[in-house]
């Protein structure tokens, strides 16, 4: 392997790991603020994407940043009315956990459906920034810095919210414990909605990436779930950088294993890794076992 | 204390019977390729569903990788059935070993995690069996999957012929054989071990049930079923998709177990069948069904979180409400000569703060003698005393509610030893009763105890039979009495035709053109009174009638039947009672749980004895300190 090659690897590693921060993320702030995972998350992210996309069509499009963020901005609606549809209903029961990955799945397959519905099943692609850098005889493509800059902002945006803003704080408390954080009268359910909103917009954002980057099908959330999801074992979710370190390391892995085993065997060595981590480590490779943000 | 019998002396035994012998019998009646298509499908995914519910619903493992299982049993039977050319039974067979091989690897990372980390870790699991198959395109075909696997046949005879006849009874079997045996598994002693596992882990490894040993069986023997039913699948669609891996498949499965009712069994059985006759019903519809189906599984886990069983249930427990107050209405009306021949009495209606009771009332100036009777009968179980004692007392007895002809009331409040005895108070009141002799039969003689204790009524004397007092309740149910008998019955809703015959032939006789009246007395008996009986037991002052049996204001007898078969006579004899005739319990001879009916005779000279014992103790000024015996 020369230096060049190396150093290509490593690159797509970071492009991956980027994406994968974004989406990870989402699912994290989920899973530890209201101790369930959101299968639907995936379908958010294609639901980002179609909706990135309808905006970009026609000639009265507003630019590429309005898009976007009326996209998130109405992904942040859909996660509210997923949380209080699906998921508060149960939220008392005493099987809450298998209950919501009941309805996530339904609820992911009813967006999926309606995709489905409304812009078919014809793949689609996002367009994305054209033309590239050259350094050192690398080649990254513009979108690709675009997507790196974009995730780590947004990452440090959502960090700095979650450590500094009375909201995020709130959140992390009730994530740490949801009786004392309601006796010093936080508003959880507000706060649990909040959670849901914030997690769906990531995946929006994600959702814009993945859909410059690859073929959008009503089912491409699938795929990215299943990222997020190795992410966040691999990481834990003791803090909220877990699942980021995490995603970098996965999408290193990836990048290296697409390198010597193939595409092909690439995901078998990703899940075969994870059960790994979790045979030996089951709270993540960064963590404790608790849920905090 | 659990009873547990044989599936075929349980009330589901004819449905399940009758159940099966409609699917037997429909391919004769339907030659329709397309319906028996559809019930053969609703056979395999019944069996992944009930499997499943064996490791989720009883075992509590949220275990996601039962459908990939289910998936690589459809293709080890592609590869080793057309690969391999190896014949197809063997094939169906190994796909169940296969299975069993994969959730034993499953169960080693998860045996120690708990909650969402196993739904993760069985997920990616099935997702790694994913990414493997379709990677090795060159053994499954990658995305394509393979195509045209060899079908079932014997000799010369293909299966899918005369409109899948052949199928379908391979399906039924199967799917029979798979409910009896998980049924088997959860009645055995790894079924309970799972249960109480789910339960309270601490509880159940404290108890010595190896949590690890568990799991592992509960996947291994769920994944067995899944393996064999994917290999079945997969010799009958003739096709290996990597689709039956992925998440819509995996959602439509979840749904049978969960809108059938996770942890019954026999619910997601029913899940299979509703849910996958209604997908195809709503087939055309494209994207419309999935959202149509994940729209019904919301409304069911929000509204009916217990599922189609649970509704099955409550279908049922209205069809019993129903038949036993139009039983008790119909009798009321028309039979009311019958039972007033019985006893010589004349039966009136009064209206209590729960509800209507029926009363028979000999009337007449003698002393007020008040029966009281047990679980699941009547007041005519007392005709003989009836006979015998209306001559010189003012015999009362009345039916409790939801027995006899009394009116069913509300359980949550009428089906309780208090209100029972509250219940017992009006009646006297309002026959312009204030103090009485009371006795009471088993139930009935918890009521009479209340009775007395309360102090309401002024109770002269008091007799109880079939009654062990109790101090410290719940424990000292398993002293008082012999848990080996039918008693184990006394707290069961449904009975079935043997169970009625056997509980109604212990607790009172076995069924004569004499007792028959009170076996049909049974049937009609609102079965939420034994119930409650059992579940409300926490409302009844236990120690206040121990205080008062031991202070022994009250002259007291205790009757038992010398060959009860519920009581411990030994726990009985050994309480301590202030003021007990014969300074003992008094045992009828040859007597069973109803010695005022198996030996009228006997019974009626010992209470006649204690009644005037009572009564000689009242005419003297210090009646504890002559408690001796006549």
């Amino acid at each position: 392997m020369t230096l060049q090659t190396f150093l290509f690897v490593c690159l797509s590693g970071v492009v991956l790991g980027a994406l994968y921060a974004l989406m990870a993320t989402g699912l994290a702030v989920v899973w530890t603020t209201l101790g369930i995972f959101n299968f639907a998350h995936g379908t958010f992210i294609a639901a980002g994407a179609y909706l990135a996309w309808q905006l970009s069509q026609g000639g009265h499009s507003a630019g590429f940043l309005p898009n976007a963020a009326i996209s998130i901005a109405s992904l942040f609606a859909v996660g509210v009315l997923f949380h209080l549809l699906l998921v508060k209903p149960f939220e008392r029961k005493p099987n809450a956990v298998l209950l919501s990955v009941m309805t996530t799945l339904a609820g992911a397959s009813i967006v999926e459906g309606i995709i489905n519905l409304v812009w078919g099943p014809r793949s689609k692609q996002l367009q994305s920034i054209v033309g590239d850098i050259r350094f050192a005889g690398i080649v990254m493509s513009y979108n690709d810095v675009v997507m790196i800059a974009v995730a780590v902002a947004i990452l440090a945006a959502v960090g700095a919210f979650l450590r500094y803003s009375t909201i995020g704080r709130s959140m992390r408390a009730v994530a740490q414990n949801r009786e004392a954080a309601q006796l010093l009268g936080l508003n959880v359910p507000l706060l649990y909605a909040l959670a849901f909103g914030l997690s769906a917009a990531l995946a929006g954002m994600a959702g814009l990436f993945v859909g410059s980057m690859r073929f959008m099908t009503p089912s491409m959330g699938s795929e990215p779930l299943m990222k997020a999801l190795i992410v966040v074992i691999f990481g834990g979710i003791a803090r909220f950088t877990s699942p980021i370190y995490a995603a970098f390391v996965v999408g290193m892995l990836e990048a290296f294993s697409t390198y010597y085993v193939g595409l092909y065997w690439t995901p078998a060595v990703l899940f075969a890794l994870m059960i790994a981590v979790l045979m030996i480590k089951p709270e993540g490779l960064f963590g404790k076992y608790e849920r905090s943000v | 204390m659990r009873y547990d019998p044989p599936f075929r002396r349980t009330p589901g035994f004819i449905p399940a019977l009758l159940v099966l012998g409609v699917l037997a019998a429909f391919p004769l009646l339907f030659t329709d390729s397309h319906a028996r298509h559809l019930l053969i499908l609703v056979f395999i995914y019944a069996i992944v569903a009930a499997s499943w519910d064996l490791s989720l619903g009883y075992g509590g493992l949220v275990n996601f990788s039962h459908v990939a299982l289910f998936a690589a049993g459809i293709y080890s039977y592609g590869i080793l059935a057309k690969t391999l050319g190896v014949s197809p039974w063997l094939a169906i067979a190994a796909g169940g070993v296969v299975a069993v091989v994969l959730a034993s690897a499953i169960a080693l990372p998860i045996l120690r995690l708990d909650g969402i980390y196993v739904i993760l870790v069985t997920l990616a699991f099935s997702q790694l069996l994913y990414q493997i198959v379709i990677s090795q395109s060159d053994v499954t075909g990658g995305t394509s999957g393979m195509v045209t696997l060899p079908g079932l046949k014997v000799g010369d005879y293909r299966f899918i012929g005369n409109n899948r006849i052949g199928y379908y009874y391979v399906a039924l079997a199967l799917f029979a054989a798979s409910i009896a045996g998980l049924h088997a598994i959860i009645r055995s002693r790894l079924g309970r071990a799972m249960v109480a596992l789910r339960d309270n882990k601490y509880y159940a490894m404290a108890r010595g049930v190896s949590e690890a040993r568990t799991r592992l069986a509960a996947l291994a023997i769920s994944a067995f079923f899944a393996g064999i039913a994917g290999g079945f699948y997969g010799s009958y669609i003739r096709v290996a998709s990597p689709d039956a891996f992925g998440l819509g498949q995996l959602t439509l499965i979840l749904s049978m177990v969960l809108a059938g009712g996770a942890g019954t069994l026999w619910g997601p059985a029913a899940g299979a069948f509703i849910i996958t006759l209604l997908s195809e019903a709503i087939a055309d519809y494209g994207s419309w069904r999935t959202i149509i189906i994940s729209l019904i599984i919301i409304a069911v886990l929000i509204f009916y979180p217990g599922g189609f069983w649970a509704g099955i249930q409550d279908l049922r427990d209205l069809v019993d409400r129903l038949r036993t107050s139009m039983l008790a209405l119909y009798r009321r009306r028309y039979a009311r000569a019958i039972r007033e021949r019985l006893l010589g009495a004349t039966e009136k209606m009064i209206t209590t703060r729960y509800g209507k009771v029926a009363v028979a009332d000999t009337g007449g100036s003698g002393p007020p003698l008040l029966f009281i009777h047990g679980n699941s009968a009547c007041k005519e179980a007392f005709k003989y005393q009836f006979a015998d004692f209306a001559a010189d007392h003012r015999v009362i007895a009345f039916d409790l509610p939801g027995h006899g002809v009394s009116h069913n009331m509300d359980p949550e409040t009428a089906y309780n030893v208090p209100a029972y005895a509250e219940i017992a108070e009006t009646v006297l009141q309002s026959l312009g009763v204030d103090a009485a002799a009371v006795f009471g039969w088993s139930l009935g003689g918890y009521v009479a105890l209340e009775l007395a204790a309360r102090g309401k009524i002024a109770v002269r004397a008091l007799a109880i039979a079939g009654t062990a007092p109790l101090n410290v309740v719940p424990d000292d149910f398993a002293a008082g009495y012999n848990p080996d008998s039918h008693l184990v019955l006394a707290g069961k809703r449904f009975y079935s035709p043997q169970e009625a015959r056997d509980f109604a032939g212990s607790a009172t006789a076995p069924r004569s053109a004499d007792s028959a009246f009170l076996h049909t007395t049974f049937r009609r008996t609102d079965g939420r009174t034994r119930l409650y009986m059992i579940s409300r037991i926490g409302v009844t002052d236990w120690p206040r009638q121990m205080r008062m049996l031991r202070e022994g204001r009250i002259p007291f007898a205790i009757l038992n039947g010398a060959n009860d078969p519920f009581l411990n006579h030994a726990y009985i004899r050994d309480l301590t009672y202030g003021n007990i005739w014969t300074e003992k319990p008094h045992d009828i001879p040859d007597g069973k749980h109803a010695p005022f009916f198996n030996q009228p005779e006997l019974f009626n000279a010992a209470l006649r004895a204690f009644l005037q014992y009572a009564a000689s103790l009242a005419r003297r000024p210090e009646p504890a300190a002559a408690a001796t015996a006549p």
